[in-house]
């Protein structure tokens, strides 16, 4: 897994939250969108959580290119916000998984689990 | 008779010869007596009415009815023409026996022109009037009906002729001018005084308002009787945005309602980004110590988190009633739309947004805009038991006009007047509307329902509101 989110606290207890499962692996964590791209790049992960609103291009700029750079990498937005708009913008470059932070974490680890069965 | 020089006086006979000839008779048409007398009268005639058989026709009526007047051409000895008032009569001795005519022939040339000039004036300024599109100008009888109508009126109030003429004009007033008798206060000082200025917010056809420059002005016969009442409205919208733009007073308020807003949405983001993003990683924290923690804490750590999951919930609410983030980042349009989808979930409502904006408004009023939409759907949440709602944002007199159009129980006059205090959420709507320099009113639907609606001016950007902008 790979995680992508400019706040410490979150990132830090995201981490925490997936190594908590056996199965799961978080092999890089990034702080920002270029970072995530770039990570995601070299580890090419199952599955990214990314937050949507993060420096250097927000999570739909690096939700777009790591589609494309590492193909088999599936995506979970993980975002303060939950407007219509967003969800579809995400939508649209291929983010089928969206979770408004504040959600237990059993539903983000399922939703991650849901991705990394699947691919 | 002879030296008459006025009118031409000469007489024929019976066959239309002229056998007598005055001083009037030469210098109206240039011949001399010896010149005339004994030719046939049909000389004075222009040829097509002699081809007519005017002047016999015109003897044949003086006989069958003692006399003939009649208007027209006749030419002069030189061969110009002037116009004529031409009075024939028969004359008849004792016995009834025709013994000839006496012909009285006036040049009108001059006055004909003056009466033409005169009635070409006043078509040409009834032409104007008519045409003019800058002013609504027309008329009313004393009782306040309109009588007459212009291009400007209609351009500015929205009504043709045919719709208008014959309603009283008090149609033009919003309805706390009416309850206040506004209109026919104005017309008795317009009695009183001869005229009376107004500016004043006014209604188009279509429920809309401007800001109107008004004239009446009242109008008296020569006995001192009241005809009626002249009206001349100008729009002023648009002058009146600008000239608030620029006074004093109005700047000093943009600025106070700027600065609360930026306050208002610096708390917001910070709340947001920093508050709320803290608790959500206490809440995570608290999720994963309960799994590593004794069962004995289960329920303590439960409650727990659920403390923090509702103070998050209340956070977002709060930062959301300070100030939405959707309107900075996405746009009023969206951040409505996104909002009415949420209002009609909770409420099972239909809805419906349709914008047609020029362009974005302005922060400052973006958040007017949204704000006064927020009530008017809290109310139709509340009160209105409606099945649909539908906002509508167009731009309209150089600002933004908003609809909120629901099919519920109807609000009536009532809802806006003073028998229902309780209702203070229409007070601060349109407080907030005529604190931007806009109107808003709130009216029962015909066929059930209710209509807010509000327009607000958007000044330019770079314009003079935009300079006590913080950098």
């Amino acid at each position: 897994m790979l995680i992508g989110d400019d706040e410490p606290m979150i990132r830090d207890v995201v981490r925490e939250v997936l190594e908590a499962e056996p199965d799961f692996d978080v092999v890089a964590v990034a702080g920002d969108a270029e970072e995530a791209i770039r990570l995601a790049e070299r580890h090419r992960p199952a599955v990214a959580i990314l937050d949507v609103r993060m420096p250097c291009g927000g999570g739909l700029h690096a939700a777009r290119e790591i589609r494309r750079r590492s193909p088999r990498t599936r995506i979970v937005a993980f975002s303060a916000y939950g407007d219509p708009a967003v969800v579809e913008d995400m939508r649209c470059v291929g983010v089928t998984e969206y979770l408004v932070k504040g959600v237990p974490n059993a539903d983000l680890v399922a939703a991650v689990r849901r991705l990394a069965t699947a691919g | 008779m002879q030296s008459v020089i006025d009118y031409a006086i000469f007489m024929l006979d019976p066959s239309g010869r002229i056998i007598s000839w005055n001083a009037g008779a030469q210098r109206i048409k240039g011949y001399a007596a010896e010149e005339i007398i004994g030719k046939h009268f049909s000389v004075f005639y222009p040829p097509e009415d002699i081809a007519a058989g005017k002047p016999d026709w015109e003897l044949e009526v003086a006989v069958a009815e003692g006399r003939l007047e009649d208007e027209g051409w006749r030419l002069r000895q030189d061969g110009t023409r002037f116009w004529a008032n031409v009075v024939i009569t028969a004359l008849f001795d004792n016995t009834g026996r025709l013994r000839g005519f006496g012909n009285v022939t006036r040049d009108m040339t001059e006055r004909r022109k003056a009466e033409q000039a005169l009635r070409e004036s006043e078509e040409r300024f009834r032409f104007l009037i008519q045409n003019v599109i800058d002013y609504a100008i027309f008329m009313l009888d004393p009782s306040g009906r309109i009588i007459s109508w212009n291009a400007g009126a209609q351009r500015i109030k929205g009504y043709a002729a045919e719709e208008i003429i014959g309603k009283h004009f008090s149609v033009f007033y919003p309805p706390e001018d009416i309850a206040a008798g506004k209109p026919d206060w104005e017309l008795e000082v317009a009695v009183a005084e001869g005229r009376l200025e107004d500016e004043g917010w006014r209604l188009r056809q279509d429920g809309t308002r401007f800001w109107a420059n008004v004239v009446i002005t009242a109008l008296f016969d020569n006995t001192g009787r009241l005809r009626g009442f002249g009206k001349v409205t100008r729009d002023m919208t648009e002058r009146r945005s600008a000239e608030r733009a620029l006074d004093e007073r109005g700047r000093l308020l943009n600025h106070l309602i700027h600065a609360q807003e930026a306050e208002r949405r610096r708390i917001a983001w910070d709340v947001h980004d920093d508050t709320i993003q803290s608790m959500v990683a206490v809440g995570m924290r608290i999720q994963l110590m309960a799994g590593r923690l004794p069962d004995e804490h289960a329920a303590a750590i439960s409650r727990l988190n659920d403390a923090v999951t509702a103070t998050i919930g209340r956070l977002r609410h709060l930062t959301f009633r300070m100030h939405p983030p959707e309107i900075d980042r996405v746009g009023l349009s969206v951040a409505l739309s996104d909002y009415l989808a949420q209002v009609a979930s909770e409420a099972g409502l239909m809805w419906e947004l349709r914008h047609d904006l020029d362009r974005e408004p302005p922060p400052e009023s973006a958040i007017t805009i949204f704000r006064i939409c927020q009530e008017a759907l809290t109310n139709v949440r509340k009160h209105a038991q409606a099945t649909s709602v539908t906002v509508s944002l167009s731009s309209a007199d150089h600002g933004v006009l908003v609809r909120v159009i629901d099919d519920g129980t109807g609000a009536g006059p009532s809802y806006d007047g003073p028998a229902r205090p309780e209702h203070f959420g229409l007070i601060e709507m349109r407080e907030r509307a005529e604190l931007a320099g806009g109107w808003w009113n709130i009216e029962g639907r015909s066929g059930g329902g209710t209509i807010v609606q509000f327009w607000l001016p958007t000044p330019p950007a770079g314009g003079p509101a935009e300079r006590y902008r913080p950098k």
